[in-house]
Order: structure tokens, then sequence, then C-alpha cells
């Protein structure tokens, strides 16, 4: 009975142990904060599950590490002067991992089934200004715009026009977010729970890629488990590290630190149309109620830099507009001329993550100093998304301010202030949680996409910047860092500065 | 005969011999002096409390224990024994008021079930096996689920699941007591059902009941705590100790005291709870017998 | 024995209808619309529709208990609205780590446990026994997520010994199922202690004793054989306490197990998720409960009779 006893045990702890990685392969373990949401790229809109399907779809063209624009799957592209006719030409000798090929037809599919209204995939509105796509042969793709939009190879840089298998579509219909197949360098093995599992792409176009055999993201919530994993060798690279806790990795003799500015901008939208913030005066009091050196100090551990306008520095077309230092006694006096000698009560909603709570923790004692009593609401992602998009009419809005932050994945102006600062972007069409509208803003951003002109780009964005900062929509906070930490082994691992975990093709374990 | 009113003068009545055998329990008695202690310092919390539950000081962020902060700082450089002497207000009274509500809601329910018999006790004990069950802090969970989180909710929470042990302690004593002999006497010379049950019979569950509800009480703020730990109690800026853990997870090796200390908390009170328990049962054990 | 095994599993099945009942009334009894709540906050119109007429809210009430019933019979038990896969698929993927989690932790907590007890019991007032029950009602008054926050801080953070969290491993197993089973083996050691020391007293212990019998054969044939009976019952009581204990611990430990699956699915209001996991928890509880009842009627020919 002992011995059977024993013999049991023996085998469960051997079941056990077998799962660990053999280190013989080249094995990449990413330590990520979250489960992934889907693997198909034109149905995503969480950072994490986009940087899994960068690894396994490609797009005509692409951004690298530095948000600079690069072709991928076509070698050349054609524009005429109104930014309405694109015309690409594909690269050849492409094959998807279910071993169709890669071609035009492909591409009108893909780009089709994304911006069809019907299909209600998120990443719809990326193709919302396509008229029609052809297939003009085999290698040729013309796509025809309803209107200019200068922005146009950006916008399909963007992970949601990553080419998807038409054989897999028609496979697995809905269910391809569970079976995806690009022409990317890494192929879909597995996903389960908190683990997605890849494997080189023995078929891969651009030879002798991709170095790494096998990559796993393992989903790992707990900061202290993730930072562990890393010094245990378990993962090779994990993000994000909270900034508390940067302190206690520099030292380590096989561990580097990845801290460089992003292009996340994090502010607390007001709700522009709703009392007491359509008086700019109470919005501006809560920019000088604010003190955002201490913001950076305490919620960031200092891994920050001031906002100093409603674009980041790294995106292109940033310019400068200045800084609303932290001046309790003239907030006071600007709620007072308001109206509010007192103060008032507001609820502040956001999500639920640790640094989230912080910051609005910190927003919480900071406004209490000037007399406004906050009440933070933490909510979960999916009740906080419905909370915010679920609206008809902007009356129906029922956030009134809003700890929230934005980065343009496209790397490109536009898509750095039109999603929140537009009139007609107001939810549920795009992310305008402020309900800021300024007919002078407004027509500032057409301007910036009807050319592609950058002259004309920059003068346009640089007028947009200039009237949201002086209408104040927002209490402005900072522009976050990305931090990461990887093994001193690892090459070719990185994060864009829109916070994505991005892997070069040529990424290696020495 | 003669012997018994010879010696009649050296009987003490019951509740002097219990106090007499409690107070040989040297442990139980300090238990229950440092939890007297914890109820007056919550109580006085507003006074003596060096500084507010929420009051920062960014220069001093993520301090150790120093003559300032005898327990540090966090996050936000807000004091931690402060916030710990706030927090007790809430975790004590969540212990109290939770064992007070399920203890009553069972107490009852248990003397009819035990009194009464037949449909009234099937009835009652069924539903009360249906609460069983689910392990103790599933229930709470599950009504946390129903109700959404929060204090005033956590404190529902736990009631319920205190509700059926309650229920079938008492039912187990009434059922013993209904068969003595002064019970039955009573009975005989036609003392109402609800006197029968208040005078003659809840006296004699008393004991255990107040034993059990000692024990309770510090399963009750450990599950509070638990609760809020994992994100369905009170919520942060909240100084409930399950919460001030909650945040010093991020800290761990960096700021140990925002995890060390709430922790210690929780922990004195409840093992101050459960040794006061235990006297009570030991010292209250010869009467039951 | 084959009267007391069907009397008792009659007894059980009124019992597990009931919380079918309860858990079935979950989503009926929270504020809004059920088919909202179950389609999840960003289901569009479509999808909501398609969901009430699935969940056949159309129909009277005991009908939809019925066509529920028949569907978690069949392990139909929904769609998760956070992550979109089937609920039972989620279920499986999670149900193994928790197992072997309290599995684990039941093993090592009741053997030290009772051991411990045994000790005490017969090094009764010795310093052995004063130690092993401080630290028992210290085990039983710590909190479990503080715990595992300390072991995590010293033996991952500081010395690097063991994981911070996660599953693969045997060491990470290391951590949790200690954490998981303190509290199980400090009550396990007062128990057996206790019951040890009431039978030791009884007459027919020391009878023997009088008569010459080895100590080590009144320990361990009167004494420990007789305690059995009251520990094997406790045993199974304690299980409960561990899928309780399983949810904060696997918290603490980022354990991929149901515990967790719980936690988060409750913060996210995925009520599918929730509905599933609160029937399976205390399906395994309530079985749990009759298996160690029917031992215990196996061992205790008594009990049988009644």
């Amino acid at each position: 009975m002992r011995h059977l006893l024993t013999r049991i045990l023996l085998v469960t702890f051997l079941a056990c142990g077998s799962s660990a990685a053999s280190f013989a392969a080249k094995d990449l373990v990413v330590g990520v904060p979250d489960n992934l949401t889907g693997l198909d790229p034109a149905d995503l809109n969480d950072n994490l599950s986009q940087s899994a399907a960068r690894l396994m779809f490609e797009g005509l063209y692409m951004l690298d590490e530095h948000m600079k624009l690069q072709p991928q799957l076509a070698e050349s592209y054609e524009a005429n002067e109104e930014a309405t006719l694109f015309i690409f030409h594909l690269r050849k000798g492409v094959t998807f991992h279910d071993g169709t090929p890669f071609n035009a037809a492909a591409v009108k599919a893909s780009f089709d089934r994304a911006g069809n209204p019907e299909n209600h995939l998120k990443r719809q509105s990326l193709f919302v200004m396509i008229d029609h796509t052809d297939a003009v042969d085999d290698y040729t793709v013309k796509v025809t715009l309803k209107y200019p939009f200068g922005a146009f190879v950006n916008d399909i840089a963007h992970i949601g026009a990553l080419i998807v298998s038409p054989k897999s579509v028609q496979e697995f219909g809905k269910e391809v977010t569970r079976h995806p197949s690009g022409t990317g360098p890494y192929a879909f093995v597995s996903w389960t729970a908190d683990t997605l599992k890849m494997k080189k792409n023995e078929h891969y176009w651009k030879p002798g890629l991709p170095k790494l055999d096998t990559i796993t993201y393992r989903s790992v919530p707990e900061n202290g488990a993730r930072i562990a994993m890393l010094q245990t060798g378990e993962a090779q690279f994990i993000y994000p590290v909270p900034p508390e806790m940067i302190k206690s990795l520099e030292n380590s003799a096989t561990i580097t630190i990845f801290d460089e500015p992003s292009i996340y901008v994090r502010y607390v939208a007001l709700n522009n149309l709703r009392k007491p913030f359509d008086d700019p005066r109470v919005r501006l009091a809560l920019n000088y109620a604010v003190d955002k050196q201490a913001f950076i100090k305490v919620v960031l551990s200092g891994r920050a830099d001031p906002m100093d306008s409603p674009m980041p520095p790294l995106l292109g077309f940033y310019q400068k507009q200045g800084s609303y230092p932290y001046d309790p006694v003239k907030a006071k006096a600007l709620l007072a001329e308001a109206g509010y000698p007192n103060g008032f009560e507001i609820t502040l909603t956001g999500g639920v993550s640790t640094l989230v709570q912080r910051g609005m923790q910190f927003i919480q004692q900071q406004l209490a100093a000037v007399g406004v009593t906050v009440k933070v609401e933490p909510l979960e992602a999916g009740v906080l998304t419905a909370k915010e998009f679920n609206v008809k009419t902007p009356e129906d809005a029922s956030i009134v301010m809003l700890y929230g932050g934005w980065s343009s994945s496209t790397g490109d102006a536009d898509w750095g202030m039109r999603p929140m600062l537009y009139t007609k972007a107001f939810p549920p069409v795009l992310a305008n949680l402020a309900w800021y509208s300024n007919p002078t803003t407004d027509a500032a951003i057409e301007e910036g996409l009807n050319t592609t002109d950058p002259t004309k780009r920059a003068a346009a964005y640089g007028k947009a910047q200039a009237q949201v900062w002086h209408d104040v929509p927002w209490i402005f906070l900072a522009v976050e860092h990305n931090l990461a930490a990887y093994s001193k082994n690892l090459t070719g691992a990185s994060m864009r500065p829109d916070q994505q975990f991005h892997l070069n093709e040529g990424a290696d374990l020495k | 005969m003669s012997d018994a009113v010879l010696s009649a003068p050296l009987l003490r009545s019951p509740s002097a011999e219990f106090w007499r055998r409690f107070r040989r329990k040297r442990v139980a008695v300090v238990s229950a002096c440092v939890l007297l202690l914890l109820i007056l310092m919550a109580i006085a919390a507003p006074w003596l409390a060096p500084y507010g539950p929420a009051t920062p000081d960014y220069d001093n962020v993520l301090a150790g224990p120093s003559l300032l902060h005898w327990c540090g700082t966090d996050t936000f450089g807000r004091d931690i024994f402060s916030r710990i002497l706030w927090g007790g207000r809430i975790s004590l009274t969540v212990g109290f008021v939770s064992v007070a509500l399920g203890g009553l809601a069972g107490v009852t329910l248990g003397l009819a079930a035990g009194f009464f018999g037949g449909l009234v006790d099937s009835l009652i004990m069924r539903v009360m096996d249906v609460l069983l069950a689910f392990p103790g802090i599933l229930l709470a969970i599950g009504v946390i689920a129903l109700l959404g989180p929060g204090i005033a909710n956590v404190i529902y929470a736990i009631a319920t699941f205190s509700v059926p042990v309650f229920a079938r302690l008492v039912r187990g004593s009434t059922l013993a007591l209904k068969r003595t002999l002064y019970v039955q006497a009573a009975r005989s010379i036609g003392v109402s059902a609800p006197l029968l049950m208040l005078r003659h019979i809840l006296p004699g569950t008393l004991p255990s009941v107040i034993v059990y509800c000692s024990l309770r009480v510090g399963t009750s703020i450990l599950t509070a705590a638990a609760l809020s730990f994992i994100g369905l109690g009170a919520p942060p800026p909240s100084p409930e100790w399950g919460t001030m853990l909650a945040e010093g997870r991020s800290y761990l090796g960096v700021a140990d005291q925002i995890m060390l200390f709430p922790g210690l908390a929780i922990f004195v009170t409840v093992l101050a709870f459960n040794l006061l328990g235990d006297g009570l049962r030991d010292a209250l054990d010869q009467r039951l017998r | 024995m084959l009267e007391y095994l069907i009397r008792r599993l009659a007894g059980t099945i009124p019992v597990l209808l009931a919380v079918t009942i309860l858990v079935f009334l979950f989503v009926h009894l929270l504020p809004g619309d059920p088919a909202r709540l179950v389609a999840g906050p960003d289901a569009s119109p479509q999808d909501i529709a398609a969901v009430r007429s699935e969940m056949g809210l159309d129909k009277p009430l005991p009908m939809q208990y019925l066509r529920y019933l028949g569907e978690t019979a069949r392990l139909n038990l929904g769609r998760s609205i956070k992550t979109h896969q089937t609920v039972a698929e989620l279920i499986g993927e999670r149900f193994m780590p928790t197992l072997l989690l309290t599995v684990f932790a039941m093993l090592w907590s009741v053997t030290a446990g009772v051991a411990i007890g045994v000790l005490s019991g017969v090094k009764r007032g010795r310093w052995i026994d004063q130690t092993a029950m401080v630290l028992a009602i210290s085990g039983v008054s710590f909190p479990g997520f503080w715990l595992g926050l300390l072991l995590i801080d010293l033996f991952s953070v500081r010395l690097g010994w063991l994981p911070t969290g996660g599953y693969g491993s045997w060491q990470h197993f290391v951590l949790p199922a200690f954490t998981l089973g303190v509290a199980v083996a400090a009550v396990m050691a007062r128990f057996t202690r206790s019951a040890f020391v009431e039978i030791t007293a009884e007459d027919y212990v020391r009878t023997a004793r009088a008569k010459g019998v080895p100590e080590r054969s009144v320990v361990w044939k009167h004494t420990l054989r007789n305690a059995l009976i009251p520990i094997i019952t406790l045993t199974g009581l304690q299980f409960g306490f561990l899928l309780g204990g399983a949810i904060v611990v696997e918290t603490v430990f980022a354990w991929p197990g149901l515990g967790r699956l719980l936690v988060d699915s409750v913060a996210y209001r995925d009520y599918p998720v929730i509905q599933a996991e609160i029937l399976l928890f205390s399906f395994e509880f309530v079985l749990i409960n009759l298996i160690v009842d029917l031992l215990y009627g196996l061992v205790n020919p008594e009990i049988r009779l009644r």
C-alpha cells in the first residue's frame, strides 16, 4: 500500500516536472500581464493580443520598433496626389501557414472581410474610408478610397489590417480567432488558459529567419510573479515592469532594463458637455490643482515625463505647448469664480489595474485639497468598455470623469488626435470620451488628413494642438515610459513606443 | 441530604463557577484583555491616530518604520500605523455585526427547529443543509456576486454562511434540553411555547453559542480581509486590513512594511479571538457535560 | 450496509437539486435582463436575442429550470463573456491545477497534522506538546494570504529559491501547497490531540496499560485506531475548507486554477462562468461529504443502525 502511494506520487510529480521547457532548443518565453482576448487581427482592441498577432501575421506595410513605416508583404506603392487611390505591388513567393499562397486575392478578401460592417469586427473603422479593393493581377492590389486619406499607408500598417488566410476564414468562420493562419515568422501551435504557444515557420519568406524555435506567451497578472519568472530564467522577456520595481532589477548581472519614453499619454478626460466641466474655468482649475511632478514621482516612480501637448513628443508633428504648473491657490480661485467656492462632488471612473487605481487615488487626494470630493469607481475591462461606448446620444453618457490614456497605434499624428478630439469621434464611433467639440480643432484635424504634404500637415496639427491645449478638455498628466526587462542573452526584443511587445525577425537567444 | 445542606455555602452559582475557571486560564484572560484594548483603540482611532487614514505625504513615500511613522508609510506617504487603527474599526465592525446578524438568525431558526420538531425541523434543517453545501468563502463570494462588492455586502455575505452553523448548534442543544426534567416540568404546568423557548431553553444553549461567537468573529474578520484582498470587499483607498495587504503585494522586497503590519494586525486580532474562544470553551466545558 | 448507502444517497439528492435551483436562479435574482447579463456588456442586439431564445426566457420559470438542468447535465454550460470559450472548456483547462494543488495540500497537511497531534497527545504537557499547540492555534489564526505573501517575500524575492507563482514544475507546488495546508494541519493537530487524550483516558486503554501491553501497542492499536474514526470525518470536512482556501491561495500565487477563475469572473461579471463554478464547487463539497459519511458508516457500524 505504501509503495503504491509512493509510486503514484512520483509519477504525478514527474508528470508535472516534464512540462517544464527543455532548454536545448531556442525557446523564448514572454511574461505578459493579461490573458489574450483573441488572435484575429481584425478583431483586436488590446495591445497584448495585437503584439501576439503581429508574430503570426503580416501586413502590406508595417511599423518597426521605432514606429517607422517599412514595406512588408508589399514591396512598394504608388498614390495619387489627392490621396484617394493607392496601388500596392505585392511580394512574390509567400505562403500562409496553412499552405495557401499569398496573393492579391488574399489581400482583397482580408480587407473586404475586415471592412464589412456586418461582420462587426472591432477594427472595422480602419477600413471605413475604402470604397473598393481590386486585385488587378496576382500581385497588384488597387485600393480606391471614398475620400482623401493621407495617412492610408500608416493606416494599413496597423495590426487591424494584417492579412488573414482566406482559407482559414472559410474553414473556421467566427472561430478563426482561435485558429490563426498568417504569413508571419511564427506559426500558431496552441492557446490554452494563460498560455499561447507558437513555433518557427519553416517556410518563412525571409531566408535564414526566424532564429527562435518557439515563442510562448505566459499570462501572469501578478507583477511579482512575472519578475520572479525572469529572475529564475523561466521567462526571457517580461512586461510591463511596474515602475516601483525597476529599482530592484537595476543591479542584476543577468537582466537588462528597458526604459524608454512611449507614445502613451495619460490624462483624465472630463465630460465637456456635463456640469461642472462645461465651464472651462473648472477644467483649468483642475489642471492647476494636480501636481504633475508629484504624480510622476508617486504614481509612476519617476518613470514618465510631464505632458506638455495633447500629443506625445515621439509622434510626428508634435509641438510643445507649455505647462499648467501646480497652483492650488489659483485652482481654488478659478473654482470660486466659476461658482464653486466650496468645490463639488464627482465620480472618477477607471480600470482596475494597480497603476490605474494608484493614479485615481492620487487624483482623489490632490482634488480633495481644493475642495473637490472625488469618489473612485474602478471597473473591470468589459464593464468599463460598455460604460464608455454603449452610448446612443451624448446626453446618455454616464461617465463624467475618466482616468484614461491613449496611444496612436498607427504612429501617425492623425490617430493621435482624431479619435479623442474630433467632434465626429463621439462614442460609439471613436474614443472622444471628453465629448470635446471645437470647430477650429475639427477643421485643423481634417486639414491634416486631407493631404500627404508634410509641411501642410505640420501646420495643421500645430493649430490643432494649440487649440486643444487652450481649451483644456482634459487634466493633462504625463507621457509614460515603456518599462520592460529581459535576459541579457536575448537580442532583438523591445517595446514599441505604443507599448507593444516587438520582436525583430532576427531575434535570438544566445 | 444533610451533607448537601451542610456543604451548601461552598457551592457557587454557575456563573461564579465559570468565572473562577476562566480566570485560571491565563492565556484566555490575556486574550480578553488584548481584545478589549484593540476594541478601545479602534473606537478611539480618530483621537489616537497620529495621522488621518488618507493623509498623503509625497516627500515621504514608501518609508520604513521610524519615529515619525511607527509602521512606515505607503505609496502615497500615508502613515501605516494610523491606517491600521482606522482599519481596525472596519474589521471589528464587520466581525461583530456579521456574527450578530448570522447568530440572531441562526439561533432563532435552531431553536424553532429543535423545539417544534417534525415538519418545521425538517424544513429548516434542509435549508441549512443547502447553505452548508457551499464552502464558507464560496457562499460569501456568491452573495457578493449577487449584491456587488463593498463592505456592507461583505457583512451580509459573511452573516449568511454563519447562519447554518449556529442553527445546527442551537438545534442540538435544544433537542438535549427539551428532554431535561425542568423543561418537562414547565411544559406540564402549561408554560407557553415562546416563554419556554426564551426563558428555559435559550439560556441553556447560550454557553456554546457564546463560545462559538468568539471563534466566529475571528473567522469573520479573516474572511472579510480575504474578500478585500481579492478585490471583492472594501476597495482602495479604504484602510481595511485586507485591502492594505493587496496594495502591499506590489512592493514585496521593496517596501515590506505595507504588507507586514496589516497582516500582523489581522493575525493578532484573530488569534486573540480564537484563544478567547478556546478559553471560554474550556471554562464552560464541565458545565456542559 | 447497502440500505445505509441508499439512504444517504437519497438524502443528498434533494440538497444537490436545491443547489442547482439556487444557481439557476442566480441570473434571475440580479437586477437587469438575464439575457443581457449572460450575453455580456458589448453584445449586439442580435446576440442578446439569440441568448434569450437559447435560454428560453419567454417560457415559464419551471420550464427554464428544466431546460437549464438538461443543458447542465449535458455539460453545455454556456459561453464565457470574457474569452468567448465554452465554459466547459475553460473549466476543463483549470480543473487539473486545482485538483493537484488540493490533493497535495491535503496529503501533507493531514499527515503532518495527525502526526503532530499524536506526538502531542503522547507527550502531553511536555514542551513538544506546548510548542505544537501554540503553532497549531497560530496556524488557524494566520491569514492564508498573508502567509503566502510572507513566504513569497522570503523564498522567492529575497532568497530566490522558489518561483513566486505560476504553474509548471514541482518547485511551483511547494509554496502554494504549503500555504493552503497550514490551517488544515493546525486543525487536524488540535483535534487529533484532544481525541487522543480523551481516548487514552478511557477505561479500556487504562486496562490495556494495566495488563502490561507495550506502550507502542497501546498507542497504535488501541488509541489511534479508535481516534481514526472522528479523524476521517474531520478530514472530509476539511476538504471543503481546502476548496475555499484554494480560491485565495490561487490568487496569491497566480495559480491557473478554478479558484482564480472564479475571482476573475466575479470581478468581470462573467455570469455563465460564475454559475458553473459555484455549481462545481458545491457539488464537489457535497460529494466529498457523502463519501466521508459512507466511509464513516463502513468503519463504525453503529451509525448504520440509525
